[in-house]
């Protein structure tokens, strides 16, 4: 076993590093960045302007180097080995980059192809990049700073702020599906092609069929926006807040009640109840459908059969031999969640202006902000690893059959 | 572990194949038979004691007689099929397609590059083609673009069809007026191929527009109280790989006459020459056709009937006037829904309309630009040359001097340096004889104001808006203001500075204090005094960047990333304000921010909010129905365009 | 590593279901799930609708109905020539009947293409990687666990950022072109940008392919009629051809046709998002996030694409479910 478990760490270490590199290159050539959108307005920027703000994102070095400082903030300046500088003369960067020109020389047409008229060199850096926006490297617990959603200010400290709201969502999604995904996919197991099973089978279908966004908009239409246009016929109609975490002053939610409080538990549960209900539909439908199969699958097993002939009721096969061993390869399988509950919910959390991770990250996608969008990926992806092996652990926990070498 | 030494491998073996695409191509292949290869050297000093090495392999191509874009667009060259595009497009059913809930189209109609409503506009210019199908029909016969009959698209001698490519970005609206156009163009019979990129490939600073990578463009510009227009305009800023892509005459426009006008027009301060330096400018750009102008985009905003004191403006922003917003139902709390989320509260490295609405109030304004004009808020007055506070007095200059040139540069004059003289004629210096130029000097002042933590404001905030706006390392954008000065000069006992502008320096809009005012006074939270922090780390200090001091009527007090801005009452505001706390929120989503407008949990959405989509017909029809809502449509300062490439590849 | 409990046969499974009765067993066992066969009727008549959509469509694709300057206009609206408008018109004057036709087209092409595609690729590579074992079999599925660690969203929505952001030209062959132009029934350059988003679209999709057929590959080459094949003088491709994913395809075929489902759905996720397929090329999932900004006034307008996308996908949610029941071996009913 701690055999095993060295080498999955050391595989997990590599799968990282790997998706961490696929990822920064795929940021590299991905058009856009945060000088983008710079010629919209009007106005003479030089070169040397250009060049200026692009050394103040660092995207005059090359992709390399500059993955390697947001992973681990090296070289950050000259390699000092011994008391000697060495590669101080490598460049590592291109400051003022030239494009392909035809100019007149000597009465001729010439053509001068793509480079550089200034290299950045190691021994440049400390003077060309102060400290003070540098990054000590994503593995030393340094984010760096963001460059457009909050300009100068450190990602790690904007993915806090979002996370309480992320989490609050996630969480509640998740254990609210579980409690009702789970019996509903027993109950269809032991009643198969019963009215109950079809019902189940096809809302669960609904909830994996059903655009997330079209879904969350219907509930803000009849929840939300009917009651208010319906107010001269229907004056009762309690409406829902149609979005946000909190309100930020008291209000109504029908004429019969009194007004709700900002920052009480009350108005919480009110901003929660669309986002949390589209999600744990969703994921709930998800969760019936699994256990709904694994428990299908293990009541076809001789053992269940056995007890079945060895003449015990029906609810004891069901509940001591079918849901054990139903629920182990559930176990295993929700340990997956796990990343969801930093990642968020792009989509829902956009719909119903939920503070959350998913829209910080899908804001900083759109608006070329890398930084934090590498931030969120690489997290994401240490998560899902760490949880995959968890299952794997946990499968062993469940099936002492299961013994890895 | 074998299964780890083979991962290990194929590790080492993606990161090397990464690495190596991502290496510099090597250089130029060995010599072909005609190119002859050299190496030329240059070594020259720059700033930072870096030195620069010019280290190029340079080819001489016999074959290469043109650079990129300087050969004509063999079919958009053509003035009479430019003309026919403008005479196809029928604006009316452009404006209808995209803004239904708009009664008179009429209004958003543009038939050049400046709004009917602006100062400097003299229109109508007729020269510009209107919708006309007929003549855009014959024009093209005449241009011998025939529609054989049957066929649906037109052709020339050679069997060539008419067809243009139309590239723009993905935004609904853009799609949604373009597919109109697609349909106007094609009952001319010319074909338009449409071609919808991101954003960020469109305004890329190596892609799409600034490469002039198009035939016809459609974007915006944003029309500001300034016409401004020489970068758009001028002979001299087409971009091309000669002169690294600077300049944004994108579409390759050189009109003698309209260059000149242009440039004039940016080096005057009597606003009667450069009305009529904009009126020839204006007439050239209908006769010629290189761009058409489109429409003036709609833009709508909406508030809850319980608020009261809104002032809608095409060039001003809405909070500008926050301190007279007032709730009829006597409420302390404005509720104010934005999709956007401020970045960062220094104003110097923001440009988001978001970021405006916020910092206007919770900041305060310096001046305001109602009705695509200027107006004093701070400021003591403008600084104009008829108030006294300005001069713009005759000096010669000489060789060695600092003048700014033609180009719009701070430059030692020298043999050959071109300059505007007195009388606004270009003249270019032969190294001798002196020449007379303007030089303008400003006096600019500001009224009494107080910091929002009771210190009252000082010289020394100019000083440091001079300081730290000017500071390379700050993050701004361009430093032509910064540039342009030779002197400045600030008073001991007023809060007042005297600019002294170098020789040739016309900015038009001189009379505006061109900096910032900071708090100099500050004490950080780490102990340091503001005025001491160098300008590289400015962005990232808090007490700039979030919850700034002001000397405006707000305060911004609290600020909950993703959620919401809270600001309160300035208590050391001078002048009055009608409801003491104002709460921003973030709402993502247009339709949620309009679901919120109508359950009353937000009072107002601006129009970067409310946008100008479908979204505003619910308002518009709950505003009927339950009357709970107001809105006002009017016509932005943004004005949709379709620049013609003339020149290709 | 777990394995699954497979009895151990000594001839090709295969063989024994070979005979007529077998297949009319898993119809038969098909037919009972009630739902599956709705929706494979259901689906069908779509489908043929979208084959015949030039010849049932009543205006072109992209016509505007300069005649109605009700934009959008509710299903059933007549303009002033007269023409019905069964589906309504769109926000841009547009006949939403034809257009949900035309993008049914668009929508199934896209979701069976890439099913197709990935289902194919997974199952070769899950086919070898279980059958080699070894080597092969490590690298094959770290690069699966690879895939499966990046979250795929995050990543799908930068990839398709590059490629659709960028007018990328994929150098297909002339008759391919063609091909898929007349599949789409778009013009060749914006069948081209359905291609890549296909393209992108397979990147993630093939994975779960794999992952089955190589579990099934993995257990059957362990057994013995494999064994007396390769004594035989069997060439590992004809092994793997004929007999390895001919008795793996069973639940492939399952995982394609929830797949389909699962496409159509991201497919519109993408186009909310803001990075799906463009207009004028129609397909649900565009038609539904265009019409959003009208969901408060013109509920209906959404719907129309709406409703099709979700019966279709749950749809094929039921036929993938009424195969898993009817193909599988030990149900016995």
């Amino acid at each position: 076993m701690t055999n095993y478990l060295i080498r999955r760490i050391i595989q997990m270490i590599f799968v990282i590093f790997l998706a961490a590199l696929f990822t920064y290159y795929l940021f590299t050539v991905s058009p856009g960045g945060p000088l983008a959108g710079i010629q919209q307005q009007q106005r003479r920027i030089t070169r040397e302007d250009m060049a200026r703000l692009r050394a103040q994102y660092e995207m005059d070095f090359y992709w390399p180097y500059r993955f390697s400082r947001w992973l681990i903030g090296l070289p950050n300046g000259p390699i000092t080995i011994g008391g000697k500088e060495i590669f101080s003369n490598v460049a590592v960067g291109c400051y003022l980059a030239r494009d392909e020109q035809t100019v007149e020389q000597n009465g001729q047409l010439v053509k001068i192809p793509k480079g550089c008229d200034q290299y950045v060199y190691l021994a440049d850096i400390p003077e060309l990049h102060p400290a003070i926006k540098s990054s000590k490297g994503i593995l030393r617990g340094d984010f760096g700073l963001s460059t457009v959603v909050r300009p100068g200010r450190p990602v790690f400290g904007e993915m806090m702020t979002r996370l309480p709201a992320t989490l609050e969502l996630m969480l509640l999604s998740t254990f609210l599906s579980f409690l009702f995904g789970i019996p509903i996919g027993i109950y269809s197991a032991i009643k198969q092609y019963s009215r109950f099973d079809y019902t189940f089978t096809t809302v669960s279908f609904i909830g994996s069929a059903m655009p997330t966004f079209f879904f969350g908009l219907m509930l803000i239409l009849v929840f939300s926006v009917l009651p208010n246009l319906l107010q001269d016929s229907l004056p009762w109609l309690p409406k829902l807040p149609p979005g946000s975490r909190v309100a930020v002053r008291p209000y109504e939610v029908a004429s019969w009640l009194p007004r709700v409080t900002p920052g009480t538990g009350l108005d919480r549960f009110l901003h929660i109840l669309m986002p949390l209900g589209v999600l744990t539909f969703f994921s709930m439908a998800t969760w019936s459908r699994f256990v709904r199969s694994s428990m299908l699958e293990v009541m076809r097993q001789d053992y269940v059969r056995t007890a079945r002939a060895k003449g015990l009721v029906e609810k004891t096969v069901v509940i001591k031999h079918a849901l054990r061993n139903a629920l182990i390869p559930f176990v295993t399988i929700a340990v997956l969640t796990i990343p969801g509950f930093f990642s968020g919910a792009i989509i829902t959390e956009t719909v119903f202006a939920w503070p959350g991770m998913g829209r910080l990250y899908f804001d900083a996608l759109n608006r070329s902000d890398w930084p934090i969008a590498l931030a969120f990926i690489f997290v994401t992806a240490l998560l899902t690893v760490v949880a995959t092996l968890l299952g794997d652990i946990l499968y062993t926990v469940v099936d002492p059959r299961i013994k890895y070498t | 572990m074998k299964n780890l030494k083979l991962l290990s491998l194929v590790a080492i073996l993606a990161i090397a194949s990464m690495v190596l695409a991502a290496c510099p191509a090597p250089a130029a292949e060995p010599a072909a038979p005609q190119v002859v290869t050299q190496i030329v050297e240059v070594v020259k000093e720059v700033e930072k004691t870096v030195e620069v090495v010019v280290e190029s392999t340079v080819e001489v191509v016999k074959e290469v007689t043109t650079e990129d874009y300087s050969t004509p667009h063999p079919v958009l060259s053509d003035l009479k099929v430019r003309q026919a595009l403008a005479y196809c497009l029928d604006r009316s059913a452009l404006i209808a397609s995209v803004y239904p809930y708009v009664e008179d189209g009429a209004v958003l109609e543009m038939d050049s590059f400046l709004p009917k409503t602006h100062w400097a506009y003299k229109g109508p210019y007729a020269d510009m083609p209107m919708y006309d199908p007929e003549k855009g029909n014959a024009l093209l016969d005449e241009a011998g673009w025939t529609l054989a009959e049957g066929a649906t698209v037109r052709q020339n001698a050679d069997g060539e069809v008419l067809a243009v490519k139309f590239t723009t970005t993905t935004a609904q609206f853009r799609q949604t007026w373009s597919a109109v156009a697609q349909q106007n163009l094609a009952a001319c019979g010319i074909q338009m191929l449409t071609n919808y990129t991101p954003a960020s490939w469109w305004f890329g600073d190596t892609t799409g527009l600034t490469r002039r990578d198009f035939e016809l463009g459609a974007f915006a510009w944003v029309g500001q109280a300034d016409p401004s227009g020489r970068t758009l305009y001028a002979c001299d800023q087409v971009p091309v790989p000669s002169n690294n892509w600077e300049g944004q005459n994108y579409m390759g426009w050189c009109n003698e006459a309209a260059s000149a006008a242009i440039v004039k027009a940016n080096n005057t301060l009597i606003r009667d020459e450069r009305i009529a330096a904009y009126d020839t400018v204006q007439k050239e750009f209908a006769k010629d056709v290189v761009s058409i102008p489109v429409f003036q985009r709609a833009e709508a905003e909406a508030w809850s009937a319980n608020l009261e004191g809104v002032r809608s403006d095409a060039t001003e922003y809405a909070t500008a006037n926050l301190q007279e917003w007032k709730l009829l139902d006597g409420g302390d709390t404005i509720v104010i829904g934005m999709t956007q989320e401020p970045d960062s509260m220094w104003s110097l490295v923001s440009s988001m309309a978001a970021q405006r609405l916020v910092v206007i109030p919770a900041k305060g304004h310096i001046a305001s630009q109602y009705s695509y004009d200027f107006q004093p808020v701070l400021q003591d007055g403008l600084s104009t040359i008829e108030s006294g506070l300005a001069t713009n007095d005759t000096v010669e200059v000489k060789a060695g001097d600092t003048v700014y040139s033609v180009n719009g540069e701070p430059v030692a004059l020298e043999a050959g340096v071109k300059v505007f003289d007195v009388d606004g004629n270009e003249v270019e210096f032969t190294g001798s004889e002196a020449i007379k130029m303007p030089q303008l000097k400003v006096t600019y002042k500001m009224q009494d104001y107080t910091w929002s933590d009771g210190t009252a404001g000082s010289v020394a905030d100019m000083e440091l808006g001079f300081n730290i706006d000017c500071d390379k390392e700050s993050g701004a954008v361009e430093f032509i203001t910064c540039d342009a000065i030779a002197d400045k000069a600030f008073a001991t006992d007023a809060k007042e500075v005297t600019v002294t502008y170098v020789p040739g320096y016309q900015a038009p809009t001189y009379y505006l204090y061109p900096f910032s005012l900071y708090p100099s006074h500050q004490v950080l939270a780490d102990g340091r005094n503001l005025a001491e922090v160098p300008a590289s780390e400015w962005a990232t200090l808090p007490e700039i960047a979030e919850t700034p001091l002001s000397f405006g009527p707000y305060v911004i007090t609290e600020w909950v990333k993703g959620q919401s801005i809270t600001m309160a009452k300035n208590e050391f505001y001078a002048g009055d304000v009608a409801t003491p706390n104002v709460i921003f929120v973030f709402v993502a989503d247009t339709n949620q921010a309009v679901a919120q407008l109508l359950n009353g949990d937000v009072d107002y959405l601006d129009d970067s909010t409310l946008g100008a989509g479908a979204e505003v017909q619910t308002v518009i029809d709950a505003a009927k129905s339950t009357g709970n809502v107001k809105y006002e449509i009017s016509a932005s300062s943004t004005w949709e365009h379709i620049d013609i490439n003339l020149f290709t590849k | 590593m777990t394995t699954v409990a497979q009895p151990v046969l000594a001839r090709d499974p295969r063989e024994a279901e070979k005979s007529e009765s077998q297949i009319r067993v898993v119809l038969r066992r098909f037919m009972r799930h009630r739902l599956a066969v709705l929706s494979v009727i259901l689906i069908a008549i779509i489908f043929t609708a979208s084959l015949l959509a030039p010849v049932i469509a009543p205006f072109p694709r992209d016509a505007i109905d300069l005649s109605s300057n009700i934009r959008p206009a509710p299903p059933g609206t007549t303009d002033s020539e007269g023409r019905v408008h069964y589906l309504g018109i769109d926000h841009l004057g547009r006949d939403l009947f034809t257009r949900v036709l035309y993008a049914a087209r668009v929508s199934m092409s896209i979701a069976i293409l890439v099913v197709l595609i990935s289902e194919t690729f997974g199952a070769l590579l899950g086919a070898v990687a279980g059958y080699y074992g070894g080597m092969v079999d490590t690298v094959i599925s770290r690069i699966i666990e690879f895939m499966l660690t990046i979250p795929s969203l995050p990543i799908l929505l930068i990839i398709s950022a590059i490629l659709l952001r960028r007018d990328v030209v994929l150098p297909l062959p002339g008759f391919l072109n063609n091909f898929l132009s007349s599949l789409l029934l778009a013009p060749p350059r914006e069948a081209q940008k359905v291609v890549v988003l296909v393209l992108v679209l397979v990147i993630f999709g093939w994975l779960g392919a794999a992952r089955l057929m190589r579990g099934m590959a993995l257990s059957l080459s362990k057994q013995d009629f494999v064994e007396a094949l390769r004594a035989s003088g069997a060439s590992d491709a004809r092994i793997i051809f004929r007999h390895i994913i001919p008795n793996g395809i069973a639940p492939i075929l399952v995982n394609a046709s929830l797949g389909i489902g699962g496409v159509i759905v991201t497919e519109s996720a993408l186009s909310f998002l803001g990075l799906g397929v463009q207009d004028p090329t129609p397909t649900w999932g565009n038609m539904l996030s265009t019409s959003q900004s009208y969901m408060f006034q013109n509920p209906w307008l959404p719907l129309v694409p709406g409703v099709f996308l979700v019966i279709v996908s749950i749809g094929f949610n039921f036929i993938g479910d009424g195969m898993r029941d009817a193909l599988d071996p030990r149900l016995k009913r």
